[in-house]
């Protein structure tokens, strides 16, 4: 574990310093921004005991899925930003505050799995996690059927020349209302699991 | 999964601070292990067994 956390120092502090000498500040603060939230727990630790919580294998489990899930949003996200920017010749943002967010956002996307894994899950019940897979599946659908319908109106529009109808309710009321319901739901049962009491 | 880690635990008048000092995990990892919201590897049932003075079979049942 000391090998681990002296190569990760000195790799920080070699990235500091190349980022430093590029002026990429918002790149190093986002990348510290993300190392607080991601090692939040082992730091916690040093401040109060003095040591490292052991890493065990229930950390490990947890660790692997919620580096899982941030480098899928990594991914996906940086697709999705891709092609916006092919599609839009318009808009053209600067490359290192994209990238910046990017991080940042994935970070979160970590931080609240490991939350998630480690606290709220254990507590679910198996129903309470079925309805949450559902929240979830119904939230990033209507993101997915959004795009589409937004693509769709815009082409339909465009080959007929007067303002189609269907796919427009569906990327203004439909999708937005599946969001809310999918993002609200998933959001309770998420603290309801943070909040469960252990006995 | 069910198990009687906490009734064995009590017999040794051990606290879960200390069994996962023993066995090398974090406390909330002893909590859900004793909850059942935890399956536990081999390697790791083994350590608590051993720790508790018990079996695996003695500690962990699994419903089917």
């Amino acid at each position: 574990m000391k090998r681990v956390l002296i190569g990760i120092s000195i790799t920080a502090v070699v990235l500091a310093i190349i980022l430093i000498s590029l002026k990429a500040y918002y790149v190093l603060v986002a990348i510290i921004v993300g190392g607080l939230l991601i090692g939040h727990r082992e730091l916690w630790s040093l401040l109060t005991t003095r040591k490292l919580p052991p890493f065990d294998e229930r950390v490990k489990d947890n660790m692997s899925r919620s580096i899982r899930n941030g480098f899928i949003f990594f991914a996906a996200a940086s697709v999705f930003l891709m092609l916006t920017f092919s599609i839009n010749q318009t808009w053209k943002p600067e490359l290192l505050p994209v990238l910046g967010g990017l991080f940042i956002s994935s970070g979160t996307v970590y931080w609240l799995s490991y939350l998630f894994y480690d606290r709220a899950e254990p507590n679910i019940s198996e129903r309470g996690l079925r309805m949450l897979k559902i929240f979830l599946i119904v939230a990033g659908s209507s993101v997915a059927v959004f795009i589409l319908s937004v693509f769709l109106h815009n082409m339909i529009s465009g080959l007929f020349g007067k303002e189609e109808p269907v796919f427009f309710t569906i990327a203004t009321i439909i999708a937005p209302l599946g969001l809310v319901v999918g993002l609200i739901g998933s959001l309770v049962l998420f603290i309801m699991g943070l909040t469960a009491q252990r006995q | 999964m069910k198990t009687k880690m906490k009734e064995y635990r009590a017999k040794i008048n051990l606290t879960q601070e200390r069994l996962a000092q023993i066995v090398g995990v974090r406390r909330e990892t002893i909590i859900f292990l004793e909850q059942g919201k935890y399956n536990p590897s081999l390697r790791l049932a083994y350590k608590v067994a051993k720790a508790l003075g018990a079996s695996i079979e003695e500690l962990f049942t699994f419903e089917e």
